[in-house]
């Protein structure tokens, strides 16, 4: 099958955001040596070369259909493995130098999938649609959080969420509370990121209109225009959710275990009540 | 360049609402209109020679431009060649309009930028942000401002 490489690297220079690059280690297929190689995050594509500067690419691995999992750690680095899913597929077998790059990358991978992107714009268009015409109606309480206008798909009860402790991309219903703290009680507050990797945006600080909110193509479509994502909620979040649920458990046990034995844990409060 | 080609001959088998036979022409001078069976999975477009079970080749539908050429003919436009251009024959101009519009809405980043849109306006309207209930506020990816803040990087 062609695949067109002059779009692929024409895609990877030009303008548009990178989602993360650094050195990881990618584990030689048939050997069990582990490589360094510069990787670049663009979309749902991991693109791979031996350094950043670069000319020619090694390769590119499409981010669809695949599972992202943590591994036991090998030789002093921090594993994980992308798994396609699905018989005679691949399994790529990558490493970080450290932990903190290991969470960084799972975390960005898990939501790295044009199907993942489809559902939380889906499930956006929604809330938004819903404000406003909740915005627009007379006289309606702006703290009723109903859920009552909205369908009952999938969508609406079983948010996608993540966990930075879990290795996995699992569903979890939220609650809704009235005031709005939206944090769902099946959601594991994440331990907060040391300032050095991410940025701290609270949005309470961002501009209120921004130049670069406009979407290309003019006002964005009604949400009935939206192109269908290939999974029908009702059915497939169900399956997702029960098949993650459990590995959620499992990794969360894990994760305390870790946290009891003060592996690499950081002394702070678990919920930064600061931020709000 | 290696890519992962088995995944993504199974992705090309996933179902998608916008599959259909239709005639298409290569960029190149010579190039002649053939019957394919075009189908757009995610943001690639695969197109089969007739009755093949693996897909002949795969676009992919960022950084490009879809127009419509005429009644029944759109066009995709690649690495900024505005000449060169893969030409695509429907059936119907309805079918043309909406092969067209899917293909735009296909495209990763113009998805992108309308989740960058409810986002924003979700806080506007509500004080809050969306993302927060899903724990993924942080994730560059998703900052309004993405090309302008430091890349997140690790040696």
């Amino acid at each position: 099958m062609k695949i067109h490489e002059k779009i692929l690297t024409h895609y990877l220079s030009c303008t548009s955001p990178v989602d993360k690059e650094g050195y990881l280690y990618k584990k030689k297929e048939r050997t069990s040596s582990y490589q360094r190689r510069w990787f670049v995050l663009k979309a749902n594509l991991l693109f791979y070369q031996e350094r950043p500067a670069d000319r020619h690419l090694l390769g590119v691995i499409v981010l669809e259909g695949c599972a992202i999992q943590h591994c036991e750690s090998e030789g002093g680095l921090f594993a994980f493995s992308v798994v396609f899913r699905g018989s005679g597929l691949k399994t790529y077998r990558l490493a970080a130098e450290n932990q903190l790059g290991q969470e960084c990358w799972v975390k960005a991978l898990l939501t790295a999938s044009h199907c993942y992107l489809a559902l939380l714009v889906r499930d956006l268009g929604k809330q938004y649609e819903a404000e406003a015409k909740r915005q627009a109606g007379p006289g309606e309480s702006s703290q009723h959080s109903s859920v009552t206008g909205q369908s009952s798909e999938g969508l609406t009860q079983s948010m996608v969420s993540l966990n930075s402790c879990s290795s996995s991309f699992f569903m979890s219903v939220p609650v809704r509370t009235e005031g709005g703290n939206h944090r769902g009680s099946h959601v594991l507050q994440a331990p907060p990121m040391p300032s050095k990797v991410t940025s701290k945006r609270s949005p309470k600080l961002w501009p209120k209109r921004n130049a670069h909110v406009t979407p290309i193509n003019g006002p964005v479509s009604a949400y009935g225009e939206w192109p269908q994502v290939d999974i029908d909620p009702l059915e497939d979040f169900t399956k997702l959710h029960e098949y993650y649920g459990e590995e959620v458990k499992q990794l969360r046990a894990e994760w305390l275990k870790r946290r009891q034995e003060g592996e690499n844990y950081l002394e702070k409060d678990l919920i930064d009540l600061s931020e709000h | 360049m290696r890519f992962n080609e088995k995944e993504l001959i199974s992705l090309s088998r996933q179902p998608s609402e916008r599959a259909a036979e239709l005639g298409m022409r290569g960029p190149k001078k010579g190039d002649v209109v053939k019957k394919k069976l075009v189908k757009l999975v995610v943001n690639f477009l695969f197109y089969f020679r007739t009755d093949e079970e693996e897909p002949q080749g795969a676009l992919l539908l960022e950084q490009c431009r879809v127009e419509r050429e005429d009644s029944l003919v759109f066009s995709i436009a690649f690495l900024d060649e505005a000449e060169r251009k893969y030409l695509f024959e429907c059936d119907s101009q309805e079918q043309c309009q909406e092969w067209v519009d899917s293909i735009i809405k296909a495209s990763y980043e113009f998805m992108r930028k309308n989740l960058i849109f409810y986002r924003t306006e979700i806080h506007r309207l509500t004080g809050k942000d969306p993302l927060e209930q899903y724990g993924i506020e942080d994730e560059t990816r998703f900052q309004v401002t993405s090309g302008l803040q430091p890349v997140q990087k690790d040696n």
